[in-house]
């Protein structure tokens, strides 16, 4: 149990819990035995508030779909997508990527095809092992430009950290590099903040590579908790004795507390520059 | 029970979800459960409501109409929830529900324009919503921006474009002009100030980076949908420097912030860019995110460029410049030299510097004082205000020690310098330096404490020598010469009108333009009243006066009386109206004074003043004479001049015996007395007084009187018959034509 959410577990008794979200299913084991040891520990309790998150990066195969794994694991309720026109694979050479498209081409067919493709050339570069990964997180790699803010996601029931999700909004849309981060405030421009949502958009520099995400996909969920975290507590912060007793920080609300949540978080991940906007869905 | 409750609810929730039609039952069925009131004051359930509000209209899977037929419906809960539940969170989502409402029922407004009540709801709601702009938490704050985003989107007039017209944008377009309930006028006004309110926050605070980044991203949608206002947004972006916090500083915060809003601003601007890759302010965007680009490079270079000294903390670093710039100041302090012995110019007193580059300057090269301007405020705005501050401090006490130097000479009553001063002092304004405009300008008010002779005097207004007072006689002809001007002008004018002469009647009032008419009306009663109450009461007691007035005619009235007269006898066929409507006022003034002098003088002693004379006799047996002199046999105009005057006597009609003398005018004679007894009978005795008194003394008119007399007075003729009867049987006989058809006789005599 981690000792900050330990202190909540004894608050909560005095302020009545959040409206429970659906049961979620048990979360299946993923790809990497590390990765899900890690996460098992910073598991969110189901009765707490919890931010809804969404990872973008290119072509939501790598970097976001690491991500997405790690904040379900940690059932964080989450979605994500990529920006990029079309999905983009490594080929058999730098002049032939395999090119997919969005939104249609599931993670199993582009693996049954890379499968039969060549077995050795993509189980050496690890795309088949990332592939194995993603159809276990969700069916399909999805373009950002196309998601309509407000459509309910409920046909995507089977996707990790689908509960939470199902209205098809999100709180927090965290990019894994800067090309994104800007495709992503860009679109909103276009989409044209139509709910009056307000929506933390982070940037986290990932290289695009196995590894990177990897330690990406930790520095995320540290993100993601931190601010789960503050958000939490400004829900609890309420009534006179809620907000008596929250001092310091605690007292102010979750959206001022961002940019110091991101600057410690800096401190801790200084590797990967962090970028942050507070946009509209 | 509540969570019970909530279970229900968010089945009903998962339903509505499933299928968006569902929202117009499922919403009438949860408000009860979940509105604000003394029962109901569980959190969870105004949470859960207020977010699920906010969802429901959000949402884009049921169609605008049926939202807009249920939002009525949610407005009193909202209220509710905004003026008695202070949860961060259930306010955040009702600000937001409210944003989405509020097109809604603005449209609904629109189509309906006697339903005002949910239309007073929303103002209620919106008026709260704007009160807690600038004073709620920030959480709560980016809400209201974005709320106030709304507003001003549906309250800016869209694109009216005929061949796509846009159902779905709710904009100002749709507004009548003449709407009931929403004044276009109004919402236009709200919309712009609500606009502007929106863009000072960008060039506010940037400490927290929230509601700025809030507000640059809310920007990109109303610049594309709203072209009217994108030249005012674009143009306050362009002054918007994102690198603001870059003086703050360099926490690790602050970077991430600057980073952050640095980096919306350019995603704004490329979104603008690429939405009209035409646009000929693209030119101008990609400067100003060069700009931004250099700006950061440079901020960021710097502290990376120091990296190298690892000792050093990272705010040491901005101490130490911090501190190099405090020390500064008192370094530039000793530069200042004291001021000269003895008496000093204003120009000495403030000049800090008389060595520096700027002393001159010469500020009289700027011709044009808007050129001034625009390089003085800036100046002014950039100033350093410890400099500026030190300055004023050492202006003060320069001025101090010289005002107790001037109060010591003063004491010794020593005048003298104060001349040489004069010499020395320079008028032309030559400022040095900033600072001195500045001082210069703080210093004015201090000109009010007189502690030097000399110069102050030369800057006091100008005012010219008094003249020489002027004689009797001067002012007489000053006088004359004004009454002179106003004929010539109104010769002028005559020449003029005399084209086009409307006749308004009983429109026409005195004066109510500036033709003749009004001039006449003007100058004759400017002639008869102007001095009426001063002059005749006194007329018949105060000898001495009368004496002057006739020996000098320092009267105004008798100079225009002059100046009408001559501008009468001028040309005295044409401007017979003018004498006539004169004589008028003059006889109605007398009138007017014989009344009030009788009513007075009758009050106050008894005295009765013998029937005062007035001046109307006077004038019309003057203006009589005058024309008399010009009067041809065919003038018949005669008659109406006679007839017209208000008052006929028997020294007027005299005159007419006078004009008899001349043959060729005995009939014009006749006929106007002839004429005078037929249309005004008061006079009828007066007339036959005057035709008898013509047929005895003027042989001559013998003939054409008898012929009237016959028929009015006989018993004159009487007298006469047997002297001269061969004349009276002619004259018989035409009396006889005549008596049939008095009128008609007249004109033929003529």
């Amino acid at each position: 149990m981690d000792p900050r959410l330990r202190a909540r577990q004894q608050q909560s008794v005095a302020v009545p819990p959040p409206p429970p979200p659906p049961p979620v299913e048990p979360s299946p084991m993923g790809m990497d035995g590390t990765n899900d040891a890690h996460a098992e520990s910073n598991k969110v309790p189901d009765d707490k508030f919890k931010l809804k998150f969404c990872t973008v990066c290119a072509s939501n195969q790598n970097r976001s779909m690491e991500a997405h794994l790690q904040l379900a694991s940690a059932h964080l309720p989450t979605i994500s997508f990529g920006t990029g026109s079309l999905v983009r694979l490594p080929g058999p050479s730098i002049d032939k990527p395999n090119v997919y498209h969005f939104n249609s081409t599931t993670y199993r067919s582009i693996h049954d095809e890379l499968a039969g493709q060549n077995t050795a050339l993509y189980t050496h570069n690890g795309l088949l092992n990332m592939l194995g990964r993603n159809l276990n997180i969700k069916g399909f790699p999805e373009r950002f430009q196309d998601w309509v803010p407000g459509r309910p996601r409920l046909e995507h029931a089977e996707d990790k950290g689908f509960a939470g999700t199902e209205s098809g909004v999100t709180d927090v849309i965290i990019t894994c590099e800067e090309r994104c981060f800007d495709a992503v405030l860009e679109d909103l421009h276009n989409k044209g903040g139509k709910m009056n949502r307000p929506v933390h958009v982070f940037n986290v520099d990932i290289k695009d590579n196995h590894e990177e995400a990897l330690v990406g996909g930790k520095a995320i969920l540290d993100l993601g908790l931190s601010l789960n975290k503050a958000a939490g507590e400004e829900r609890e912060a309420f009534g006179e004795s809620g907000w008596n007793q929250g001092g310091g920080a605690a007292r102010s609300g979750f959206d001022e507390r961002v940019p110091e949540i991101l600057a410690s978080w800096q401190d801790r991940w200084p590797s990967m520059p962090a970028l942050w906007s507070l946009a509209w869905v | 029970m509540n969570a019970q409750t909530l279970q229900q609810l968010e089945s009903a929730r998962s339903l509505a979800l499933g299928d968006g039609s569902y929202y117009p039952t499922i919403i009438p069925g949860v408000l009860p459960i979940i509105e604000y009131s003394p029962e109901n004051q569980s959190i969870e359930l105004q949470r859960w409501g207020a977010d699920f509000i906010a969802e429901a209209f959000a949402s884009p899977t049921w169609p605008p109409d049926a939202k807009e037929n249920v939002a009525s419906s949610v407005l009193p809960t909202l209220k509710g929830f905004l003026e008695y539940v202070e949860d961060k969170s259930v306010i955040k989502s009702v600000v937001q529900a409210a944003a989405s409402v509020y097109p809604l029922v603005y449209r609904h407004t629109i189509s309906h324009p006697h339903d005002a009540r949910d239309w007073e709801i929303m103002s209620a709601i919106k008026a709260n919503i704007l009160r807690r702009m600038d004073t709620a938490a920030p959480g709560i704050r980016i809400c209201c921006i974005k709320f106030l985003q709304r507003v001003v989107l549906v309250q800016t007039p869209g694109i009216v474009d005929p061949r796509r017209p846009d159902h779905s944008d709710i904009s100002l377009a749709l507004v009548s002009r003449d709407h009931p309930i929403i004044p276009y006028a109004s919402l236009e006004a709200e919309g712009h100030g609500l606009l502007d309110r929106l863009l000072d926050i960008i060039h506010g605070d940037h400490s927290d980076g929230l509601v700025i980044t809030a507000t640059l991203n809310s920007l990109g949608m109303l610049i594309h949908r709203r072209p009217i206002a994108a030249n005012k947004i674009l143009s306050s972006l362009f002054k918007f420097n994102p690198l603001k916090l870059g003086n703050a500083p360099m926490t690790s915060k602050n970077k991430v912030v600057i980073k952050s809003i640095e980096r919306t601003t350019r995603a704004l601007m490329m979104n603008i860019m690429k939405r009209n890759p035409e646009n000929q302010i693209n030119g101008r965007i990609q400067q100003y995110l060069e700009h931004m680009h250099r700006g950061r490079v440079e901020l960021f270079d710097e502290s990376s460029r120091k990296r190298p000294a690892p000792a050093e903390p990272t705010d040491g670093l901005d101490q130490a410049k911090r501190q190099r710039v405090a020390a500064q100041a008192p370094i530039s302090a000793p530069t200042v030299h004291p001021l000269p012995p003895g008496p000093v110019s204003w120009r000495q007193l403030y000049t800090l510097d008389p060595n520096g580059s700027t002393v001159n300057f010469d500020v009289q090269a700027f011709k044009d004082p808007e050129q001034l301007l625009r390089i003085l405020v800036p100046v002014l705005q950039s100033v350093d205000a410890q400099k500026l501050d030190h300055a004023i401090n050492i202006v003060r006490s320069r001025y101090l020690s010289l005002s107790h130097a001037a109060k010591q000479a003063a004491a010794q009553s020593a005048t003298g310098p104060a001349a040489e001063d004069e010499e020395e002092y320079e008028p032309d304004f030559e400022p040095e330096d900033a600072e001195q405009i500045v001082n210069r300008l703080d210093g004015l008010p201090a000109t009010d404490h007189p502690y030097q002779s000399g110069p102050p005097t030369a800057l006091a207004p100008y005012k010219l020598p008094e003249a020489p007072p002027l004689s009797e006689q001067e002012v007489q002809k000053y006088g004359d010469q004004t009454v002179y001007r106003a004929f010539g002008m109104l010769s002028s004018v005559d020449e003029n009108q005399k084209t086009k002469i409307t006749k308004s009647g009983f429109n026409r009032l005195a004066a109510t333009d500036y033709g003749r008419d009004a001039w006449i009306t003007i100058l004759s009663r400017l002639a008869t009243r102007a001095n009426a109450g001063l002059d005749d009461p006194d007329e018949g007691i105060k000898d001495e006066y009368a004496v002057k007035r006739a020996k000098g005619s320092l009267s105004i009235s008798e100079a225009v009386r002059d100046g009408l007269y001559d501008y009468i006898i001028h040309d005295w066929k044409r401007r017979i109206d003018v004498a006539i409507s004169w004589l008028n006022e003059e006889w109605y003034n007398d009138q007017i004074l014989a009344q009030s002098s009788k009513s007075t003088k009758n009050g106050v002693n008894g005295h009765t003043s013998s029937d005062t004379t007035g001046n109307y006799q006077r004038c019309a047996l003057r203006m009589f004479d005058g024309i008399l002199g010009f009067v041809e046999h065919t003038d018949k105009i005669l008659l109406r001049f006679l007839s017209e005057i208000p008052a006929l006597d028997h020294e007027i009609l005299s005159r007419l015996k006078t004009m008899a003398k001349d043959p060729e005018r005995i009939d014009l004679a006749c006929t106007s007395l002839q004429y005078l007894y037929m249309f005004r009978p008061p006079v009828r005795t007066m007339v036959v007084d005057t035709l008898a008194d013509m047929w005895q003394e003027n042989d001559r008119a013998k003939p054409s009187a008898g012929k009237l007399l016959r028929k009015w007075r006989p018993e004159v003729l009487g007298e006469e018959r047997s002297t001269t009867p061969a004349v009276k049987s002619e004259g018989d006989g035409q009396l006889a034509k005549e008596s049939a058809n008095g009128a008609l006789e007249v004109k033929a005599a003529s």
